[in-house]
């Protein structure tokens, strides 16, 4: 480990806050090692030589700020929560849009329009609700017979179903 | 007797606009400098300085008056500022390099302050001068941060410290580095 060379505490030193035992020893350190009072002189020459040619910025039309900004607020506290959240706007709309098309598509089969079923029974040459009826008289008539069948021990001989 | 910065924000938070017309008016150069500093762009300058004064209007309610008015509000500035060059800093990155003097619409020499110097020496020591600002430009984001407070605003270290919301030896090491670094491009010239 080699000799000790401040170097923070060299800013410290010059702006004043360092103090006591720490400034003291800053201060001896200094008195014997020229490179570090080189150090020291040419930070504060930096320093002030940057506070006294620090650049000035392209002039601006200040009532055009004052406008501008007067602009802006107002549009801040006419704007609702959507206008500083456009990410979470977009994703709820998207959401919204989606649990639509999950509701219409749960629906279920849509029923064939009376139009459609024109068009079938056309293009078949049968009458649908004739067949809708048969397969009710079908199913009529077989209930029928087990009715018949689960009664025979109580129908009187010789009767005819 | 001139209201206080501290009682005008006091007074912003409780919906006074004439308080806050009057901050603006108070700030506005210097929010406007010190956001140029950091980002040597007029137009971000504008924007994010304007940006500052609306943040200050929101949350004016939330000033405690712990810190002095200028640290509060200098540390949203700065905030702004850093993030935005945080942003786009992969943009400026593809982008080609150009030199601050460049980049300015003015020439950096032009806008310093007339020199009180033997003339003999004022050509060179403007290009000095000219270099030396450019280095700047080159810093690290913290460091130039630190830079700029310091000689341009003239903020001492522990206020320097609350701006940039981080203890003093930190900012003592971003200055010690910052002038070692420009130190050395001066010596190389």
């Amino acid at each position: 480990m080699g000799p000790w060379h401040p170097e923070t505490e060299l800013i410290a030193y010059l702006d004043g806050s360092l103090a006591g035992e720490a400034r003291a020893r800053v201060a001896a350190h200094l008195d014997g090692c020229a490179e570090c009072r080189a150090a020291l002189e040419d930070f504060g020459g930096l320093l002030a030589r940057l506070a006294a040619t620090a650049p000035e910025p392209p002039p601006l039309s200040w009532g055009r700020y004052g406008v501008d900004l007067r602009v802006r607020r107002e549009a801040r506290q006419g704007a609702g929560w959507w206008m500083f959240r456009p990410l979470q706007a977009a994703l709820s709309v998207g959401l919204v849009a989606v649990l639509l098309v999950l509701a219409v598509q749960s629906t279920g089969p849509r029923p064939i329009a009376n139009g459609g079923l024109a068009a079938l029974e056309v293009a078949s040459g049968v009458r649908l609700d004739v067949i809708r009826t048969y397969t009710l008289l079908e199913r009529l008539d077989l209930l029928e017979d087990l009715d018949v069948i689960v009664q025979l021990d109580r129908l009187a001989p010789g009767s005819e179903g | 007797m001139e209201p206080t910065d501290e009682a005008l924000c006091r007074r912003v938070g409780e919906g006074d606009e004439a308080a806050f017309d009057l901050l603006v008016a108070r700030y506005q150069g210097r929010a406007y400098r010190l956001a140029w500093s950091l980002l040597r762009d007029a137009d971000e300058a504008r924007d994010l300085s304007q940006e500052a004064f609306l943040r200050l209007h929101r949350n004016a309610a939330r000033f405690e008056g712990r810190a002095r008015f200028s640290t509060w509000f200098y540390r949203i500035l700065v905030n702004l500022c850093l993030d935005h060059r945080r942003r786009t800093r992969w943009w400026r990155r593809i982008m080609a390099p150009v030199d601050a003097a460049e980049e300015s619409e003015t020439p950096l020499v032009e806008r310093q302050p007339a020199p009180l110097l033997d003339p003999a020496d004022t050509v060179e020591r403007e290009r000095t001068t000219t270099r030396l600002w450019q280095a700047v430009d080159r810093l690290s984001a913290q460091q130039r941060t630190a830079v700029v407070l310091q000689t341009q605003e003239g903020l001492s270290t522990a206020e320097v410290a609350a701006v940039m919301n981080c203890a003093e030896a930190t900012v003592r090491v971003h200055l010690h580095r910052a002038l070692t670094t420009l130190r050395k491009t001066l010596r190389q010239e």
